[in-house]
């Protein structure tokens, strides 16, 4: 009997702890959307005075609106490419060859995340001033591409780190030459890694807002520093168009990645070796 | 040193080591394999590493530079432009720092992002850990349901989520509108230091559940079964067995949400209140607003030292760890 009421008490706890967990972070994502659709709200009623799909148009007809969308969509996939380009080969050095210097390297990617973003900005603007960066798009492409480094190396070196070094051996053995090893074992079995560390860059770059908007701006706007005057000069409902419109790409990419992420190749990435 | 230590924590030594004891090949063609190993992998190593020290090491030394009074080179122009720019008559002064601290609204605002800082980490860190004990003990459908939900706000930008949580919690919100529902007067945490920390709770946790949930799964099976045959209660199982053994995990997710929401600028723009302001958005306040570029860097140097002390932490949880593995 008392057994039986602990398992019940369990599963009451367990209801009310998903409800909670649900009401906070489903809640406001839920009560944004809404906003979205609504012609007004009148507090404090729980749903709008009536439907419409007008500010849909509205951000659609607005030009600028619509060009921050596509640069967005230039900055973000180009910011996975070259952060690929620039840190695989390291994340692969990291987790196959000892050199000098390796450990120091690896922590230093890192440290750069320990001082505060918007310091790093306002003083990597002089840095860009000196360069003739400022309001360009390879300006804008440095500073998405720096907040990327983290994952693309980390995450990868973990991924390449775990493929067992007997099967590259096998291959090696069997007469298969370095590239081939590397391009038919070594990478397809990293590749989930790689993968979970091309969304963290992608989902980073579609984030960046500050200093996009510090080195970019007004030449070159993109969806989230479209967000920050959106939401100071628009009515509510075209903001709330304007996130859920941003929020598609990510939406898409989680249902794809989720079981990677959810299985610790995240996770995985970030234990130092 | 700690070089000759992570090349003895390496497998590749070692390997090159046993195929050493089987090769015919004499001794110093062996060395000189390795040597060109080493320096293929350091030169692979490097692009990300020089980008970095170019746009990120040089304006970080360029800042704490600044904020000490050197306003020469590349430093000239903001030190022109800027109001109450300091400049060092011997190699450094302190006076910016000074007047920072001799400000009562930057001592406030110091202690308020302080607070916001422990308080998010505990909180996400506490939810994090009983999100992961639940799919981890009692797994099921529920399990699998939090742990998705709890990886949500990973998939949403920061701004997005900022304003929605701000809108959800603000005067004419959710919240409110339900409690006046209910003929209640509900509170209202928007432009709130309270908002701030769960706005920064909702974006920092996934991170943390990753590691919490990833840290959990790998125990033993054996060892829970173990402690629960001996009478341990799930709080015991939890206090003594799990959290200790996903330890170095935790301190990973402790230490990167620290310094994440030490130096924010988004969620506190969006979510807190004007005063106490946390000190992300004070950096860009005194740079654009004020006009005061060597007190925004200062203030940057200060958050920089705060984080630099949770990064140690993390360096040495994850040294200790490889040593208790016996990788070092």
């Amino acid at each position: 009997m008392a057994l039986l009421l602990r398992r019940a008490g369990g599963r009451v706890l367990a209801a009310v702890l998903i409800l909670l967990v649900a009401g906070f972070i489903l809640g406001p994502l839920i009560w944004l959307g809404m906003h979205a659709f609504a012609t007004s709200w009148t507090y404090p009623n729980l749903l709008p005075d009536g439907l419409t799909l007008e500010w849909w148009r509205v951000v659609f007809a607005d030009p600028d609106l619509f060009a921050s969308m596509r640069n967005t969509l230039f900055f973000a996939p180009l910011t996975v490419l070259v952060s690929a380009v620039v840190c695989l080969p390291a994340a692969y050095a990291f987790s196959r060859f000892s050199f000098p210097g390796r450990r120091v390297f690896l922590v230093g990617l890192f440290a750069t995340n320990a001082f505060p973003k918007m310091g790093l900005f306002v003083s990597m603007a002089t840095v860009f001033y000196g360069l003739n960066l400022m309001e360009t798009a390879l300006g804008i492409l440095v500073v998405h591409v720096i907040g990327t480094v983290v994952f693309m190396t980390w995450i990868p070196a973990a991924a390449f780190a775990s493929v067992p070094r007997s099967l590259e051996e096998a291959a090696r053995d069997a007469g298969a030459g370095r590239f081939r090893v590397f391009f038919t074992v070594t990478l397809p079995l990293a590749l989930p890694g790689i993968l979970v560390a091309a969304v963290m860059s992608f989902l980073a770059s579609f984030d960046e807002a500050q200093g996009t908007y510090l080195i970019g701006a007004p030449t070159y706007m993109t969806m989230p520093t479209e967000m920050y005057s959106l939401v100071l000069n628009f009515p509510k409902q075209v903001a709330a168009v304007f996130a859920i419109l941003l929020s598609i790409p990510s939406v898409v990419l989680l249902l794809l990645t989720r079981k990677h992420i959810m299985g610790g190749q995240l996770a995985e990435g970030f234990q130092l070796r | 040193m700690t070089d000759r230590v992570a090349a003895a924590a390496d497998p590749a030594p070692a390997a090159a080591e046993s195929r050493a004891e089987v090769d015919v090949r004499p001794a110093r063609a062996v060395l000189r394999a390795d040597r060109r190993r080493s320096a293929v992998g350091f030169s692979m190593a490097l692009p990300p590493v020089l980008l970095i020290m170019l746009f990120v090491g040089l304006p970080v030394v360029l800042a704490i530079g600044f904020s000490l009074g050197m306003t020469g080179g590349l430093n000239s122009v903001a030190a022109a432009i800027g109001q109450d720019v300091y400049e060092a008559e011997g190699l450094v002064t302190f006076d910016a720092y000074r007047q920072l601290f001799a400000d009562p609204r930057f001592t406030r605002d110091l202690a308020a992002t302080v607070l916001v800082t422990v308080a998010t980490t505990l909180i996400t860190l506490g939810l994090a850990i009983g999100i992961a004990v639940h799919l981890r003990l009692r797994g099921g459908w529920a399990g699998t349901l939090l742990s998705s939900l709890g990886v949500v706000p990973l998939f949403v930008p920061v701004v997005i989520a900022s304003w929605a949580i701000l809108t959800f919690y603000s005067g004419d919100g959710f919240l409110r509108s339900v409690f006046a529902q209910l003929g209640l007067e509900g509170p209202t945490f928007g432009f709130t230091v309270p908002g701030v920390i769960i706005a920064s709770v909702w974006v920092n946790l996934p991170f943390a559940l990753l590691m919490a949930s990833s840290g959990m799964q790998g125990v033993p099976d054996a060892l829970i079964d173990a402690a629960r045959d001996a009478g341990a209660s799930t709080l015991t199982i939890v206090a003594r067995v799990l959290a200790p053994l996903a330890g170095i995990p935790l301190v990973i997710a402790a230490t990167f949400t620290a310094i994440g929401v030490l130096g924010q600028f988004t969620v506190p723009y969006f979510t807190g209140p004007n005063a106490p302001q946390q000190l992300g958005v004070d950096i860009s306040k005194y740079f654009q607003a004020f006009n005061r570029p060597q007190q925004a860097a200062a203030i940057a140097v200060v958050v920089f030292l705060v984080a630099s002390g949770v990064a140690a932490l993390y360096v040495w949880a994850n040294f200790r760890s490889a040593k208790d593995e016996g990788r070092v």
